[in-house]
């Protein structure tokens, strides 16, 4: 009754942030262009380095766009895990809807959630473009993809990555506003966890930092199920890694939230801008 | 015998100091020494519409945050028809409406109408009865023909109803109100005060408490008053009670001799 009750206040959420992106239909069509510029910008740069030596490097059967093309589209994920659910909580202080969504009978956790549903919606999509604009165009081709593997990795990727995410949010909720950790991890991830480049060809202390980071495994298994449609049994390993990550982050995470709430409510800063 | 519909038991509430610079970032940490309210008793009953008036910073917008469940009290109790706004927080918030007298907080590329259906759905009401509903408030406040429009093209007064709406959506029966006619122009505050006044409370029996600096408002509205100052409760009585305690002529003489202001007091004794 519970989880119904939670599930339909989600769909509320949802169709409230549809309704809204809705009237800002020209924004779509710009993401969707700017999609296609990012693609293009990887193709032509793949072009340029593309050699013998990376190809080495790189995943069985796979170019370096195609390499790149997945790392940047999935480093989206962890991108917006970090963001969406302290982005929700400054959009609805900003606009002054925080304090009427928390007279209501829906806790802080289920607003925080539920606001993020939208944007992770709108990201699969987002991918989806990125993927079909490098298959449409430019010649992307997971013919041997495993789609399942790919979408049991991104479904672990987002339980992992939203443990960092409600970490974000404790923060924003505390401090309100300038949040490091956020571009902290982002820019750690982006250095090490292996978006551009391929981890191993870091030097071994900084791969072993990359070990430390759920991206890393994140893009590995998306890799692999995608570019070099790996079976179930080699997805395995990147898969558990990421469930070790959301059972570790996700009870923390929320316990610090959950703190960090009882806090702000003590301090009276909840709704301060 | 029921639970007054607000009860109110020795409340006090600290707040750490406020920081700047680096130093803020110690301020979720920092110890609560600026007092905000000192002691603060009183019960409102079933039906009856009561005003908080004071001074600013007199700790009237603490008080209404705290039995909203916004604000954890320092110590003391506050319940809303028996339920405990710290302990049981959920099932005192089942119990009131709230509304601040801002025209914001809506969603401006929404409609009237999908901003209450979003908000009806945040209080569990389910969707068929939330359309019942929805019409049905939306026609007490005058503004079932809006429903339809942006909110953003609302006017002032109209985005107040919508929001004494969203209060009254989940049925409560009491409603808080802080400043409710705050930046309304005078016809559409005294309209406004009539359906608190009228519809709300003598005809659908709703509780009401409301902060307001109007004074005319609170001797209109109120059955009773209470005066707060430096956080506590100096005064509590009907609003000709409380001039009559201090023989002055209007409620603001009264207040300017209550909250030891006497050159204001003399002037307007």
């Amino acid at each position: 009754m519970n989880l119904l009750r939670t599930l339909r206040k989600v769909g509320a959420f949802f169709k409230r942030d549809f309704a809204i992106a809705r009237g800002y239909r020209g924004a779509l069509l710009l993401e969707t262009l700017e999609a296609l510029f990012g693609v293009a910008t990887f193709y032509y740069l793949s072009k340029f380095v593309d050699s013998p030596e990376l190809a080495r490097e790189l995943p069985a059967g796979s170019n370096y766009f195609a390499f790149a093309l997945v790392g940047f589209a999935f480093f989206d994920y962890l991108s917006v895990s970090l963001g969406a659910f302290d982005t929700s909580l400054e959009e609805a202080r900003q606009n002054r809807t925080l304090e009427a969504l928390l007279v209501t009978q829906t806790s802080l956790p289920v607003i925080v959630f539920g606001s993020a549903a939208y944007p992770f919606a709108a990201l699969a999509l987002r991918t989806c473009v990125y993927l079909a604009w490098g298959a449409l165009i430019f010649g992307f081709a997971p013919r041997t993809a495993n789609w399942p593997g790919a979408v049991m990795i991104l479904l672990a990727s987002i339980l992992a990555f939203a443990g960092l995410g409600i970490l974000s949010a404790s923060y924003s909720l505390l401090f309100k506003r300038g949040n490091p950790a956020k571009w902290i991890v982002l820019g750690l991830a982006g250095l090490l966890g292996g978006m551009m480049y391929p981890v191993t060809i870091l030097p071994k202390p900084l791969q072993m930092v990359a070990r430390l980071m759920p991206i890393t495994y994140s893009l590995e298994g998306m890799r692999a199920a995608l570019l070099d449609g790996a079976a179930w049994r080699e997805l395995w390993p990147s898969f558990a890694a990421l469930l070790v990550f959301a059972a570790i982050l996700l009870p923390i995470s929320l316990a610090v939230f959950s703190w960090s709430l009882r806090r702000t409510k003590i301090t009276g800063t909840l709704t301060h801008i | 015998m029921p639970a007054p519909a607000i009860s109110v038991e020795a409340l006090e509430k600290y707040f750490p100091p406020a920081l700047s610079g680096w130093r803020a970032l110690l301020h979720p940490f920092a110890r609560p020494t600026e007092r905000a309210l000192a002691g603060v008793s009183f019960k409102v009953e079933r039906g009856e519409a009561v005003a908080l008036m004071g001074p600013n910073g007199a700790g009237k917008s603490t008080l209404l945050r705290i039995l909203a469940t916004l604000i954890i009290p320092t110590l003391g109790r506050a319940t809303l028809a028996g339920f405990d706004v710290e302990r049981d927080a959920s099932g005192a918030r089942r119990q009131f409406g709230y509304h601040t007298g801002g025209d914001e907080g809506f969603y401006g590329r929404l409609s009237g109408r999908e901003n209450l259906a979003f908000f009806a759905a945040m209080n569990n009401i389910r969707r068929a009865a939330a359309k019942e509903q929805i019409a049905r408030v939306a026609g007490r406040m005058g503004i079932g023909g809006d429903l339809d429009r942006q909110v953003r093209t609302f006017s002032t007064g109209m985005m107040h109803r919508l929001g004494l709406a969203r209060a009254l959506l989940h049925g409560p029966a009491i409603l808080l109100l802080d400043e409710p006619t705050r930046s309304l122009d005078p016809l559409a505050a005294a309209d406004f005060r009539h359906l608190l006044k009228e519809d709300l409370v003598r005809q659908h029996g709703v509780t009401l408490l409301f902060a307001s600096h109007t004074l005319s408002e609170i001797e209109e509205i109120a059955d009773r008053a209470i005066l707060l100052d430096e956080g506590r409760v100096i005064a509590c009585d009907s609003p000709r009670g409380i001039c009559a305690s201090t023989g002055a002529a209007n409620l603001e003489g009264a207040i300017a001799c209550l909250t030891r202001n006497p050159v204001t007091a003399e002037a307007l004794r």
